[in-house]
Order: C-alpha cells, then sequence, then structure tokens
C-alpha cells in the first residue's frame, strides 16, 4: 500500500516528476528498499479517465501553464503561448507518448568529437557511451515490454504502415517495419495487448501502452515505500549553507504551501520545468539559480527537427485506424553528411484523427483549398519526420522577465532559432517523404512544419567536465551532490531517436548509483 | 465542447485600437452598415441579432468551404460564438464590429451585404481584404477562425461524412475492423 511521509522526514528521496524518468526512478528505488516521495503537478486519472477524444483528452492532461516562445522558429510564430506538447498529470508524458522507443546510436553520444567544430553549435560527447547503455537498454526494454527486442513479437503492419512501406521499397530502402514499440504485442505483464484502437496518443483505454501511470508507480507504491502526492506543484528546492539541498517548498493540491525535507532531491519535470525550478532556486550560494555555476542551466535546448508530410491518394487510406506510431523508415537515421548536414532523422508514422488534422493541417489558412485537402482526409496518409537537433547555447529556457505564473513564480520562455543544419535536415527530410509518397502514386503532399515540441531536451547536460554542462554521467548535479537530474534534460545531444527509452533507461542506471552512493553514505 | 487549436492567436487589445478607425470608415458607406457599427459600439452582453448570426454562418462556411455539408453543421459551428457574445460584452462587439466590416466592404464589392452576396468568388475577395488589409478587425477573423475552426469539426455527426470512425475502444478497436484491409497497394 501506499506509504505515507512525515513532511520532517529528511531520509526520504524526494523525486519531481512522475513521467519516464521520475515514474521509473521512483520504482527502481523503491525496489532497492529506498524511500521516495513523488511530487508530481499534475492531478491523478486512471485508464477509465481515458477517452478517444483528441480535444477532450488534449485539455484533460496537457501541460497548459502559461510559457512563451522567442526565436526565428516556426513554433514562436503559430503556437507562442504553447511551445511544447507534454503532459501534465501522474505518469507525465508517458501517457501521451507515441511509444516509440529506439536507441541512441554510438555517434550520437558522441558528436562533439564525431560531428567536428560546427559553428553557432555547442556540441559535446556525453560522459558515456552506448556500451555504457546497453545493459540499461536492455534492463528497459524487457521492463517496458518493447517489441521486436528481447523476442517480443512486433505488431502487425496497419494500412498507414503498408502505404509508408510501399513508398520506402520504392525508394530503395530497406530498414523499414513496424517500430520497436512500448506497446503490447501480446498480453504481458499484466497488461493487454494492443486493440489497434489508434487513440495511443490520447492515453491507453486497453493499457496495452508501457506508462508509468499504470505499471511503474503502482508498483512502487506496492512497496509501501513511494509515496506519489499529486496536485503538488515545487516551487522551489532548499539548500544549506553549504549548497547541499534540504527539500523542497510546494503548493499543495489546495494551494497551501508546504515543505517536504529531503536527503535527496531528483529532479524530473521535463526539460522545460526542470531548469526553470533551478533557476526559481537561486540562493546566496548559487546566485545564478541552484546547480549553475557552469551557467549551462536552461541552455542547449533541444527539441529535434521535426516536420509532417501528408500525402492525399485516390483511394482510402484510413490512417486513424490501428497503432498510431507503429512504422517507422531508418535508412536517414544514420550519419552522412554527403547530404548536407550532420546527425540523422527517422521517418515514423503519426496519423491524426479527423478533427485535429482538420485544425492543425494548415495553420491560419482557409478557403477551398485547405477544405479539399480536409475532403479527402480518409485518402491521406502522414509521416512525422524527427532528426537530430545540434545544441545551441542561446536556444535556452529562461525566466520570463514580467509574466508570472498563479504563484507568483516567473514563467518559462523557451527560446529557438534553427540552426542551419537543422533548416538544411528539415528541407532534405521533406523532400524524401515527398519522393517516397509520390513514389507510389500520391496525388498531392502538403508539408507540415513543426508541431509544439514533445521531445524536450538538453537544458542540464551532463558533461565530464564542470564548466560545460550541469549533471555527470550519473545524472548527478557538478556542484551539488544530493542533487539529481532524471529526465531529458540530462541529454548532452539530442540523437535521432524519440528520447523515452534513453530516459527510462538512464533512470534505471541513476537508481543503481543513488543505492550504492547511499549504501557507503557518500550522499 | 473544449478546445485546442495550436494556432489560435488573440489581441484584444490590437483589436480595440484599430475597431475605432474601422467604425468611422464604415459609417461612411451606408445606412445599414452605419446601424451595425452604431450597435457596435453599445457595449455590454446580448443576443447577436439573427442576421448577424446568419453572417457568421456564411464567413465560417467561407472559411471552410465543404459543400457535403448543410447549413445545420455551420449553424452549430457559430453557436459558442452567439453563447460567449451572450455573455461577454467584449465579444459581443468584436462580432459586431466584424460583421460591420464584412457588410461594408460587401457593400462596396458587391452592391449588398456579406450573406446576401451570392457569388462566392465576391465574398472570397471580402475575407481577402479582411486578412491582407491592416485597418481590417484582424480580431473578428482570429476569434472565428479559432473557434469554429473547432466547433465545426468536433461534431461528431460530421465526421462519417469524411471518413472518420471516430472512438473506437467500445468497439474493440480496429483489430478485427479494418486496421490492415488495405489492398490497393
Amino acid at each position: 500500500m501506499p506509504a505515507k511521509f512525515d513532511r520532517n522526514d529528511s531520509s526520504v528521496v524526494v523525486i519531481i516528476g512522475s513521467g519516464a524518468g521520475g515514474g521509473t526512478l521512483a520504482n527502481e528505488l523503491t525496489q532497492k528498499g529506498i524511500s521516495s516521495v513523488v511530487l508530481e503537478a499534475g492531478k491523478r486519472i486512471e485508464i477509465t479517465d481515458f477517452q478517444n477524444d483528441e480535444d477532450a483528452m488534449f485539455a484533460l492532461f496537457t501541460w497548459l501553464d502559461p510559457r512563451t516562445a522567442s526565436g526565428s522558429w516556426y513554433v514562436a510564430q503559430t503556437s507562442p503561448d504553447l511551445p511544447a506538447w507534454i503532459s501534465k498529470l501522474v505518469g507525465g508524458t508517458t501517457v501521451h507518448w507515441g511509444a516509440c522507443a529506439l536507441r541512441f546510436q554510438e555517434h550520437e553520444f558522441k558528436t562533439g568529437t564525431r560531428y567536428g567544430a560546427i559553428s553557432g553549435a555547442n556540441l559535446l560527447d556525453w560522459p558515456l557511451g552506448l556500451k555504457d547503455m546497453e545493459p540499461y537498454y536492455d534492463r528497459a526494454e524487457l521492463k517496458m515490454g518493447v517489441t521486436g527486442t528481447h523476442g517480443i513479437p512486433r505488431l502487425p503492419v496497419s494500412n498507414h504502415g503498408k502505404v509508408l512501406f510501399a513508398g520506402a521499397k520504392k525508394m530503395g530502402y530497406t530498414q523499414f517495419l513496424t517500430t520497436n514499440m512500448a506497446i503490447n504485442s501480446v498480453p504481458r505483464d499484466g497488461r493487454a495487448s494492443c486493440q489497434q484502437t489508434g487513440f495511443c496518443i490520447q492515453g491507453c483505454t486497453f493499457g496495452a501502452k508501457w506508462s508509468t501511470l499504470y505499471t511503474e508507480i503502482p508498483r512502487a507504491e506496492a512497496t509501501g515505500k513511494t509515496e506519489i502526492r499529486s496536485e503538488s506543484q515545487v516551487l522551489h528546492i532548499e539548500q544549506d549553507q553549504s549548497g547541499k539541498v534540504t527539500g523542497v517548498v510546494y503548493a499543495d493540491p489546495t494551494g497551501a504551501i508546504e515543505r517536504q525535507k529531503a536527503r535527496i532531491v531528483c529532479v524530473a519535470g521535463n526539460a522545460i520545468e526542470t531548469p526553470r525550478l533551478l533557476l526559481n532556486s537561486s540562493s546566496n550560494v548559487f546566485p545564478q539559480g541552484l546547480a549553475n555555476s557552469s551557467g549551462q542551466v536552461g541552455r542547449n535546448y533541444m527539441k529535434h527537427m521535426t516536420s509532417t508530410v501528408f500525402a492525399v491518394f485516390d483511394k482510402p487510406v484510413h490512417m486513424y485506424r490501428g497503432t498510431a506510431q507503429s512504422g517507422i523508415v531508418m535508412d536517414e537515421a544514420r550519419l552522412d553528411t554527403q547530404r548536407g548536414f550532420v546527425g540523422g532523422y527517422q521517418m515514423e508514422l503519426l496519423p491524426q484523427g479527423l478533427p485535429s488534422f482538420a485544425q492543425n493541417i494548415v495553420p491560419n489558412a482557409w478557403g477551398r483549398d485547405r477544405a479539399w485537402i480536409v475532403d479527402n482526409y480518409v485518402n491521406v496518409a502522414g509521416v512525422w519526420l524527427i532528426g537530430e537537433d545540434l545544441a545551441r547555447e542561446t536556444n535556452r529556457v529562461t525566466l520570463h522577465p514580467d509574466r508570472k505564473d498563479k504563484y507568483g513564480l516567473p514563467i518559462p520562455d523557451i527560446h529557438v532559432d534553427d540552426h542551419p543544419n537543422d533548416l538544411a535536415m528539415q528541407k532534405h527530410a521533406i523532400g524524401q517523404a515527398d519522393a517516397l509518397y509520390k513514389s507510389i502514386g500520391a496525388k498531392r503532399t502538403v508539408h507540415r512544419l513543426p508541431f509544439p515540441s514533445t521531445h524536450n531536451m538538453g537544458t542540464c547536460r551532463m558533461s565530464e567536465n564542470p564548466r560545460d554542462g550541469v549533471v555527470n554521467r550519473w545524472g548527478q548535479s557538478h556542484d551539488v551532490k544530493n542533487l539529481f537530474v532524471s529526465d531529458g534534460s540530462q541529454f548532452t545531444s539530442s540523437g535521432g531517436e524519440n528520447p523515452t527509452l534513453t530516459i527510462v533507461a538512464l533512470a534505471i542506471r541513476q537508481a543503481e548509483y543513488i543505492a550504492e552512493q547511499m549504501s557507503h553514505a557518500a550522499i | 465542447m473544449k478546445v485546442f487549436n495550436w494556432t489560435r492567436r488573440f489581441s484584444r487589445r490590437g483589436f480595440l485600437a484599430r475597431g475605432a478607425a474601422t467604425v468611422a470608415a464604415v459609417a461612411a458607406t451606408s445606412g445599414k452598415v452605419l446601424a451595425d457599427a452604431q450597435d457596435a459600439r453599445t457595449v455590454g452582453p446580448g443576443a447577436l441579432k439573427p442576421e448577424q448570426a446568419r453572417t457568421l454562418v456564411v464567413f465560417t462556411r467561407d472559411l471552410f468551404p465543404h459543400d457535403q455539408l448543410d447549413d445545420s453543421f455551420y449553424q452549430r459551428a457559430v453557436k459558442p460564438l452567439e453563447d460567449e457574445a451572450a455573455q461577454d460584452g467584449s465579444t459581443k462587439q468584436i462580432l459586431a464590429l466584424g460583421v460591420a466590416w464584412l457588410d461594408a466592404k460587401a457593400v462596396s464589392v458587391a452592391g449588398r451585404p456579406y450573406a446576401q452576396v451570392g457569388e462566392e468568388s465576391k465574398r472570397v475577395a471580402v475575407v481577402t481584404r479582411l486578412k491582407q488589409d491592416p485597418s481590417a478587425p484582424r480580431a473578428f477573423f482570429d476569434k472565428v477562425y479559432s473557434t469554429t475552426i473547432v466547433s465545426l469539426y468536433n461534431q461528431p455527426e460530421l465526421w462519417p461524412k469524411f471518413g472518420y470512425e471516430g472512438p473506437s475502444s467500445a468497439k474493440g478497436g480496429y483489430l478485427s475492423r479494418g486496421f490492415n484491409d488495405l489492398n490497393w497497394l
């Protein structure tokens, strides 16, 4: 049963956030006998609250607290008050994610040395490599039941996938298949198998998709060593004069201000809220923000190169039927600078239901041409292009100079100026997707430039040298030994792969390190 | 019905600044339009006049023209605007001023108020000016667009007309209902 800890109990690990990083970390720690209090800003709902309704679910669990976007990126023009599409509830964005569970490639951990000096970028090697990560990727895949790994069968190919794969074949691509998905292809781990509902993104009504909401979190609670406090937004991390963190101040569900003491604090609030919280936790020891002696907190924000190409055919596709993202072409994910850019990209299925398709297909457009595209909805296929985004110091999360949230704290601004590499890759990817669909008879393609970012990374990055980043190879702050970052903020580079599997693998690895350090009282 | 539209933008302050100039310009064109404009300046929530609501229906169809949809879909799409105007004076003013602007431009282009202009191309010309003319009440466009793009396409009765089957979980998903039935490739 769930634990209940005293607010003055300074022996607990406080984990901020309950998504891929925080939810996994809580369960991993608790299975090792380490007690934790998880503070989650969002509310707690259950699978039975999920509906096959795009707009209702968007309203129910999207992080809609005020944010601003600035810089030259497309999202700042089209969605200036919603730069990121992530979730606010127990389970975090693992409720919303599409469940593509891909490993990073070796070279993506070593972009500083492999890509060379690139003007306007702030590249750096991770202080670890694929070899270090492999055992943890294995454990993450087994935990999440990733199809195509460890003998777990792949999901079947949907109509939407058939179209993508037929085009891929025509293009001479060879690496296309139903993706490694953290969605049960067969009943497993007490959860049902995929029923091809098509509403993965709205919360899986069958629980076939892995989410910490109904895997890690209840398991952690069942040990009697984890307490989840939902609707509890952390406002400030407290420190003593030595610079160690001692606890957190948070607003409880009634808005009352509470304080929870802690032996260790792990921040997993996603790559926007995590640096915001550190920046909002300045002190006389850390006047630039907690754990920010490097000045890198909030910098190097990466969101992946993305775009979507939709293709209109003259026969039905019914892209909304079936597992949303289960189909991938990986041929362009390689490092091949002959294409005019470093890094690579994946081509992944990304269908939309009629309401969101009609609402978002051509931002701000009206009239007959737009209506024609919507009229042809049933004949449309679409592929999402997702590739590596380069770290830049000036792409960053900062505290807004004027605007405050309901607790009086500055809201975050997300500033991005696209790097020329990002734009070159985007152009290439759109061109290839166009050619792919046209090779099998698409009448027309429509290019949808980036949606608000669901992949957010890099704002408290790992580095070997404390000067270059915020945390070490374990996600431990260079400045504060009992402070950890446990989400995608740690990423030193973005890779060309969806980030969740790597976040989960890092959380498993971090839990081992924390347990080991605690066992000989190093922290 | 609650809402999501990533591209929604709305600047009430910009609207008010431009609104005064618009009213003056509109007032110069015709008696009917003058009455509309005066009405628009009246502060306070309340029901739209039937001809104002009718203009919104025609305007919404011009934004999202689907010949397969009869007017009832557009009437339901406009309903949230009417409801909001009934509660909120500033919304009512935005709508009334916008309708007055459309009517004034339609009178100058086609000699009659917007909803009575039969040729779609002439109404489209008016909407094009609404988007492009710096003195046009842009907040009106944004308000109607961002509301009706949600309230139109979120009508479940509309989905089958576009071949969309909607919620599937209660029917067991698409596992045995055609997720892989494509055979034309």
